[in-house]
């Protein structure tokens, strides 16, 4: 009733239109009588999108051609009329004999990834699957998810505390009789009390998916594998884990490629990547060469190296999961 | 829909108690660093409860913070990104859903596309474009001269006004909306426009709510933009950058309390709102999976 | 250079007064905030001219004692007007360079004397005028004139002048046997073996010899101090080429690891928390801890001792300087007002008492305020004494802190390294080449690679970094 009542003044607002010509038009398009009607949808589809393209163009066309333009450029400076060409010269610098941008940068880059995926996507694995079998789930779920909520600078500090001679994992180690570690200080431990936190923060995440994935498979599949006499083991063996390709194969996914881009962690637990460049990874190489040194060439040289790796890891993470399902 | 096992899950519980210890232990470990009291954090050995708990660090948080700058502007920032984000999502998702024009498959598509790019790529010229937005901040029409949006709080949001993933899934919940029902609307006389706001919108709330909520977590937890745009103009910094610059050095004895009831402070409305809407949040979470 | 930022909290707690300021205010050449609240715009005619000097000294004792010289020039200067901002010293480089890329850099900059080239070459700083350039010439001592300028083209003022020494915990020393700081290299090493201790988890109780690794500054400057007692330097004569893979890089290199090795120095320890707790027996800092140490440790600071940098032989000599410059903005708007103000501040003589290291606080009431003598020293040297550091000034410098001025005692072996201390290199890329030298400094601490292989990568990476 209410609805009516308000279409209508709609109607008084558009005056006299020719509504039935509007409604067929819409409804069947193509029919025949309805261009004008069509137009008309076209000219209003366009106006709902200009706020959106508009942002895109501003925000995304204009950017990556500006980020293309600048990885070629030297620019040591603030005045946009000192931009100068140089062609590959900042790809040849990245890549030079002794440049930190491959090793260790990259190498790590992509450690912190592969060590993220392997602990949440294992961890997420078995606490979700475990889940499924107790009660008060929603309660269970939402106690995982907490760390994503909270601000990187909360979990990053929380952690480096946590990390510190003083702090509660050195205190429980102490407890245990063991020694303690200098967790952020000893580059061979930096990186992985790093990538741990960034698992830890992410497994909520993942459980979610898992989740949703687990409730997708038939139940009628455990009834007939409980019949045959399979334990608990072979059941999550067998049915459980194939079934649950696809969202694995979302959660493997998006977490790498955040692995792969995110330094947020990184930079509230270490500041500049240290010690040395134990944990120091491309994206925030490109914040310091950009921010810090004016640097904008090399800046821009490495974003741009970044993305693609990130596009080609993707690519092949989906054809190689695409594969595996065919043969499955 | 659970299976009831025969046995009572030991192991399940076990796994899914070692990992909610290991869960909230910072959580708590946080909340009771925050009460401790000069000298008390660093000492050795290790103590997890505080020797009193002592309230003086949420004072001397409360006074070094600026908390009324911090969530004034953390709150305008993500109120922004967050009214954008939905009134652009929902407009382009129902043209994309339930407008035929040509070009939509096109658009479609460029709104997937733009999910691909990482964030970091858009650090650098985004600072520019903002600084050398044309007539903003004393910049002359060709964007020189001035300090462009920097000086306001648009150089917070406007990075962030639309969302590729929000418009998808407007898009896919919009096309379950039977077409009937705008079909009534339309010839009751219904423009799209009040057909969008009259008949759509009301029936997207869930989607909307969830869309909602997943966005205004992400741009209250907001950092390294954040950041970039505080060094540039301290007056625009918000709550998780100005607990960070709480960062000290030479003190951490008494720094580490501080910041710690600083945090405490700063994530305390955003886990509130979480536990109380976290049904939508959720099946956000859950429905980004489904894509 | 770490600086004193315990209560760091300032940098936030700055922002305090303009809560108020509505967050369009297109206020162009605001580059901060400050704390004397509302003031008026440049702008306009008939109200005042507005500088703004963003700086490191975000909090106390430096940002009060800055404070009161600009309360001082405002009260007395009606037509232009100084506003103060900080950042922490780690964020000013990166401050500079973000508020300059925004177009809100301040007018008047601070930066350290390391980053002149940086902040030439992107057209941040300007050319000092010449009679500024006469009277810095002729006031300042050569390695500060040199750090403030790029090609021989002076920057600005050199305002702080920093050496490094030998800070030592007598109370560690006497408890090991010895009487007095070591002279030699080898008397450093045993005097560090023998103060160690640790407890039954491993946990160090007391290091022989600190190493701290919080930045760049820190691990660089202890490295390079010891490098030039040695007798190295880190770059060769013509600035083109490093130098550090020589017999005296290896030296250094070689003598910080043997150190850890040993357990005499723990790097996952903080120094700066450590040492004034009475759990390091040495370490190797610059001038302006004295009074952080002073600050920290109330009555205990009498256990501190200073002394040079010991060399291979006693009485070698040689250790780093390094320092900040005030400097104005190219893109400041009222440059001659901005010069005016730092001519007042740096080149003019004004009576002072003569009362070196007391930072103000009254921590210590051992040292009397009448103590002090009658002296003649620029704003700024009286400033610089009253927080324990220097200025490049070598006249107010000995007038201030030289015998009988009553200040600390342990300021005098930084003055004395006034004379034969080597400044900082600062070319365009010296901020790069100094935090690839850290990392390489710390793979070497950490044991990642052996001290050759640490040589030859610094080595390479330095040249590749200079050559750009």
């Amino acid at each position: 009733m209410a609805r009516c009542g308000r279409a209508g003044r709609g109607t008084a607002r558009r005056g006299t239109a020719p509504r039935s010509a509007a409604s067929s038009g819409t409804a069947t398009a193509g029919r025949g009588p309805a261009r004008a009607a069509q137009r008309r949808q076209t000219v209003i589809a366009y106006l709902f999108l200009t706020p959106t393209l508009l942002f895109f163009a501003v925000f995304l066309a204009l950017p990556l051609l500006f980020a293309v333009l600048l990885a070629q450029s030297r620019w040591a400076g603030f005045n946009l009329a000192d931009i100068e060409p140089v062609g590959l010269d900042n790809f040849t610098d990245l890549f030079a004999q002794g440049s930190t941008f491959l090793t260790p940068i990259l190498t790590n880059t992509l450690l912190y990834a592969i060590g993220t995926v392997v602990i949440a996507l294992s961890g997420s694995v078995v606490i979700a699957n475990c889940i499924n079998n107790l009660r008060f789930q929603g309660v269970w779920r939402t106690l995982y998810f907490l760390p994503i909520v909270t601000t990187v600078v909360a979990v990053g500090n929380v952690w480096k505390y946590m990390y510190e001679p003083g702090g509660l994992v050195n205190g429980a180690l102490n407890a245990l009789g063991l020694p303690s570690v200098a967790f952020l200080q000893d580059p061979d431990t930096a990186l992985p009390s790093v990538v741990a936190v960034q698992a830890w923060a992410s497994v909520g995440t993942a459980i979610l998916i898992l989740t949703a994935g687990l409730k997708s498979i038939p139940e009628t599949y455990y009834e007939a594998a409980e019949l045959d006499g399979a334990d608990q083991f072979t059941i999550f063996w067998r049915i459980t884990l194939p079934l649950l390709r696809p969202s694995l194969l979302f959660v493997c996914i998006t977490q790498f490629i955040t692995g792969l881009q995110s330094f947020a962690l990184i930079n509230v637990m270490t500041g500049d990547g240290g010690p040395g460049d134990a944990t120091n990874v491309a994206a925030l190489e490109i914040y310091q060469q950009a921010f810090t040194y004016g640097d904008w060439g090399v800046a821009g040289a490495a974003a741009f190296v970044l993305f693609l790796v990130i596009a080609l890891i993707t690519m092949a993470q989906l054809w190689l999961f695409r594969r595996k399902g065919e043969d499955a | 829909m659970p299976r009831i096992r025969r046995r009572f899950p030991w192991m399940s519980y076990a796994l899914v108690g070692i990992g909610a210890v290991v869960t909230l232990v910072p959580f708590l470990d946080m909340l009771l660093t925050s009460f401790k009291g000069p000298g008390e954090y660093g000492r050795l050995p290790y103590r997890f409860l505080p020797e009193a708990f002592d309230l003086a660090n949420y004072r001397d948080a409360i006074r070094q913070l600026n908390l009324p700058l911090l969530f004034r502007n953390s709150v305008i920032a993500t109120g922004l990104v967050t009214g954008s984000i939905l009134m652009t999502s929902s407009l382009a998702g129902y043209a994309l859903a339930k407008l035929r024009f040509p070009g939509r498959d096109l658009i479609f598509r460029l709104v997937l596309s733009t999910m691909m790019f990482p964030p970091f790529i858009f650090f650098i010229p985004h600072f520019l474009i903002l600084v050398h937005w044309p007539g903003a901040g004393g910049n002359d029409l060709l964007g020189r001269g001035g300090a462009g949006l920097t000086v306001s709080l648009a150089a917070l949001v406007m990075p962030f006004l639309v969302s590729g993933f929000g418009i998808f899934l407007m898009r896919q919940f919009m096309i379950s909306i039977p077409d009937e029902m705008l079909e009534a609307a339309r010839i009751d006389g219904a423009g799209e426009f009040t057909v969008w706001w009259r008949i759509v919108m009301p029936q997207t709330k869930p989607v909307a709510v969830t869309l909602a909520l997943l966005t205004f977590v992400n741009a209250w937890n907001e950092y390294i933009w954040a950041l970039l745009v505080a060094t540039a103009n301290p007056r625009l910094m918000t709550l998780p950058v100005g607990i960070q610059m709480l960062q000290s050095y030479l003190d951490p004895d008494r720094t580490v309390p501080v910041m710690m009831a600083g945090l405490v402070l700063s994530i305390l409305p955003i886990l509130l709102l979480f536990l109380i809407l976290q049904k939508h949040y959720i099946r956000g979470v859950m429905l980004s999976g489904l894509k | 250079m770490r600086r004193r930022e315990f209560g760091a909290g300032a940098t936030a707690a700055l922002l305090a007064a303009t809560g108020c300021g509505a967050p369009e205010d297109a206020g162009v050449d605001d580059g901060g905030v400050d704390d004397s609240a509302v003031e008026g715009r440049g702008s306009r005619p008939g109200s005042p001219i507005v500088l703004t000097l963003l700086s490191h000294y975000a909090s106390e004792p430096l940002k009060s004692a800055l404070q009161s010289a600009v309360d001082a020039w405002n009260a007395t200067h009606r037509r232009v007007k100084v506003r103060t901002t900080a950042v922490k010293f780690t964020d000013l480089l990166t401050t500079y360079m973000v508020r300059q890329a925004a177009g809100q850099g301040a007018d008047i900059l601070h930066p350290y004397c390391l980053w002149t080239g940086q902040l030439v070459q992107a057209g941040v700083l300007r050319p000092a005028p010449p009679e500024a350039v006469r009277r810095i010439r002729r006031d300042f001592s050569p390695a500060a004139v040199t750090a403030s300028s790029v090609h021989g083209t002076v920057y600005g003022y050199p305002t702080e002048v920093q050496t490094y020494a030998l800070f030592y915990n007598r109370r560690l020393l006497r408890a090991a046997g010895y009487s007095g700081p070591p002279r030699t290299w080898r008397e450093l090493e045993e005097a560090a073996y023998r103060t160690a201790r640790r407890d039954r988890h491993g946990n160090t109780l007391v290091q022989g010899f600190g190493l701290s690794r919080f930045d760049d500054s820190t691990v660089v400057g202890q490295t390079l101090a010891l490098l030039a007692a040695r007798g190295g330097s880190l770059l060769t004569p013509d600035g083109r080429w490093t130098a550090i893979d020589s017999a005296a890089g290896r030296d250094v290199f070689d003598l910080e690891r043997r150190l850890i090795d040993r357990g005499a120095s723990d790097t996952g320890s903080t120094l700066p928390k450590a040492f004034p707790s009475g759990q390091v027996a040495m370490a190797i800092s610059a001038g302006w801890w004295t009074a952080v140490l002073r600050g920290l440790m109330g009555r205990a600071y009498r256990d501190v001792g200073v002394a040079p940098v010991p060399g291979l032989a006693a009485g070698d000599r040689g250790t780093l300087a390094t320092g900040f410059l005030l400097g104005v903005n190219s893109r400041c708007r009222h440059p001659e007002a901005a010069w005016e103000f730092l001519r007042w501040l740096n080149a003019v003589p004004v009576p002072a008492r003569a009362r070196g290291g007391d930072n103000g606080r009254g921590r210590d009431g051992d040292r009397g305020g009448d103590s002090g003598r009658q002296v003649s020293v620029t704003r700024m040297s009286a400033l610089q004494v009253s927080v324990g550091s220097m200025t490049g000034r070598a006249d107010d410098m000995r007038a201030l802190l030289g015998p009988g001025s009553g200040s600390d005692p342990n300021l005098g072996p930084f003055l004395d390294a006034l004379r034969y201390a080597d400044p900082e290199p600062n070319g365009p890329r010296a901020q790069r080449v100094k935090s690839l030298l850290r990392k390489n400094i710390e793979t070497v601490w950490t044991g990642r690679r052996s001290v050759d292989e640490a040589l030859r990568l610094a080595t390479r990476q330095l040249n590749q970094e200079l050559g750009r």
